[in-house]
């Protein structure tokens, strides 16, 4: 009975034990949490490898902790000494010095340690359950349309059965009664219908061949599938990356230059997965692996993700265009976003929200000059239009309320087509 | 017997048509003339057998300077694990230290493109990127208000690393021609407050401007 109690003893302070120290470590992981986004995550992350290595477990590769906290605060002299682990990493990772933290104590890097230990676990599980969560939403759309379709056709078939059978039953109605009844003329032979049909056809027809013919030339909702599966979605619209970051051309010259690979690699030589964002669909339906797709670029940048530099001659991306007017219309990007303040959802519809992008207009000349005629100029804190002195008179007097591109000589026929 | 063949043959048709079409249009359509609209000249994007490389779009001649552009830097990139040229570069002296308002705000639009992505609108290194953590990027970008280390730093070490990158930042010598980076960097020293802005020293026309 003594011993028992004994034992139960030692147990509750066993756990009083544990428990204290659990907490004395979220306490220190809270205050080491500060320090490593403070001090280290700039270079490291603790289950990748970025500018240095993950430091998940890295307690167990040193196995002298002192070194670890002489490295931190001068990671040359410990190479100096010729610590092993020490010159190993250094030659691991192309000998680029790790900063020297010379601020930092034993306790900090002891609480920098015990966040590395604890919340790397906590960071890989939030990783992993995001992007697992949605794939029911999508589907659900297309199947109630196809079941609508469906239900139309049983309809229609039942609708026609039946006015087969109300024809017959009249037929033997009237057979019973007495009356003779005309041979009833088959349907294909009537003229009434024959005619109807006829004028239906041409209607259908002629719509068809009229919208085919102006459609020559023009790709509306053309949507190419491309090298990579980029989405604008993701970089546009998720993580807001400006347009003009990629496409900085399109303010200073005639073209929105395709973004070279260097500029991929300025994100992507730090973001070699796709973990957070939702699942990705190409526009037929078929998932796509975020993580695979950004491998191809490293393939044309010539990077190896492993070794951290470019180790072969890159390959350009052949990405198709879309957005393509015949070569007897000039068209300008840098006049549109720069001179005339557009923005470039105006003509590329919501960009931010196409996973696959897709021609948002048709691109004609009519959708063209419908824009010039109905667009005012911001004549306003613009110095490109201070050339037009008379129409700023006349707007300060209030002559007229506002200048429309076409008042400008944004439909003359020589401004496009020469 | 045979209408009601008849009937089921249109009917799957129908029914294979439906069935069959999607609305994804994955090639151009048809062009009426193409002579009138592919361009017979190479175009920008094109293959073109005349260079080596088969491009069209070439950059500009090695040893020349575009008109309007600044003198080249005589600091040629690092090996990978040096940093005798990062550490020279300390020696650049910023050429575009006094910001007109006009310049500022310009400079101001291109931070806000190019930087903030990662650095943050506020230059507090919370860029959407980052996030604190909660963002794609897998390393927090550099405060560069608020860290002594970037508070610290001259600007031709920062003119260094915008123009050959490093860490984990890329070059932006494709995106910011050197005026253009030499003006941010003057605009990140005004916002850590180690550069009074020409022109207007008014903060408070400054300040509104970030938050717009």
């Amino acid at each position: 009975m003594n011993q028992t109690r004994k034992i139960a003893q030692q147990l509750y302070s066993a756990l009083i034990f544990t428990a204290l120290l659990t907490v004395s470590q979220l306490v220190q992981s809270q205050d080491g949490k500060a320090l490593f986004n403070q001090k280290c995550a700039s270079c490291h992350a603790i289950d990748k490898q970025l500018v240095g290595p993950a430091l998940k477990g890295v307690e167990d590769r040193w196995d002298d902790k002192k070194m670890i906290y002489e490295w931190v605060r001068n990671s040359a002299s410990v190479i100096k000494k010729g610590y092993p682990r020490a010159v190993a990493v250094y030659a691991e990772y192309n000998k680029v010095q790790m900063t020297a933290f010379p601020e930092l104590k034993d306790q900090d890097i002891d609480a920098i340690l015990g966040y590395i230990n604890t919340g790397g676990a906590k960071a890989a599980v939030a990783g992993t359950s995001t992007a697992s969560e949605d794939a029911a939403g999508t589907e659900s759309e297309s199947d109630s349309n196809f079941l609508y379709g469906i239900l139309t056709l049983i309809l229609a078939v039942i609708a026609l059965i039946l006015l087969q059978v109300n024809s017959n039953l009249r037929k033997i109605a009237d057979e019973t009664e007495g009356f003779k009844t005309a041979e009833p003329i088959p349907f294909y032979r009537n003229k009434a219908y024959i005619a109807i049909l006829v004028i239906i056809l041409f209607l259908v027809g002629g719509f068809y061949t009229f919208q085919g013919a102006q459609g020559l030339g023009r790709s509306k909702n053309y949507q190419p599938e491309q090298p990579i599966f980029y989405s604008h979605t993701v970089h546009a619209g998720i993580n807001q990356v400006n347009c003009l970051y990629c496409h900085g051309g399109a303010q200073e010259s005639k073209h929105a230059n395709i973004p070279s690979v260097n500029i991929c690699m300025n994100c992507h030589m730090g973001i070699n997965e796709y973990a957070k964002g939702p699942k990705l669909y190409r526009a037929d339906g078929s998932s796509v692996d975020g993580t695979a797709e950004i491998q191809k670029i490293y393939k044309y940048a010539g990077w190896d993700p492993a070794a951290k530099k470019y180790t072969s001659k890159g390959k350009a991306i052949e990405w198709v265009r879309i957005h393509n007017l015949p070569d007897h219309v000039y068209f300008n990007h840098s006049q549109h976003v720069n001179a005339g303040k557009q923005q470039c959802q105006t003509c590329h519809g919501e960009i931010q929200k196409m996973d696959e992008v897709f021609q948002f207009t048709d691109l004609s000349m009519g959708w063209c000059v419908n824009c010039h005629r109905e667009t005012k100029v911001q004549f306003t804190e613009n110095k490109f239009y201070s050339i037009y002195e008379k129409f700023h008179e006349d707007l300060k007097n209030k002559k007229m309320d506002s200048v429309t591109v076409e008042k400008i000589g944004g439909t003359e026929c020589q401004k496009c087509h020469y | 017997m045979k209408r009601l063949t008849f009937v089921f043959c249109g009917l799957t048709t129908l029914l294979l048509a439906v069935v069959g079409c999607s609305d994804v249009k994955r090639t151009r359509g048809k062009v009426y003339m193409p002579d009138m609209s592919d361009s017979r000249a190479y175009e920008t994007y094109s293959t073109n057998p005349v260079f080596a490389d088969g491009r069209t779009s070439q950059g500009p001649v090695a040893g020349t300077v575009k008109r309007g552009d600044e003198y080249p830097v005589h600091i040629e990139m690092d090996a990978m694990g040096d940093t005798a040229n990062y550490y020279a570069s300390n020696q650049l002296p910023n050429p575009f230290t006094s910001l007109t308002a006009d310049q500022l705000k310009e400079t101001e639009r291109l931070y806000l493109i190019n930087c903030a992505i990662c650095h943050g609108a506020k230059l507090d290194g919370n860029g959407p990127l980052w996030k604190d953590g909660e963002g794609p990027f897998p390393a927090k970008p550099a405060a560069l208000v608020g860290d002594s280390k970037y508070e610290s730093m001259s600007d031709g070490q920062m003119f260094y690393s915008v123009t050959y990158g490093k860490n984990l930042m890329g070059s932006y010598a494709s995106q910011l021609n050197a005026k253009q980076r030499w003006m941010v960097i003057s605009y990140i020293k005004i916002k850590q407050g180690k550069l009074k802005p020409a022109g207007n020293a008014d903060t408070t026309v400054v300040a509104s401007a970030v938050i717009k």
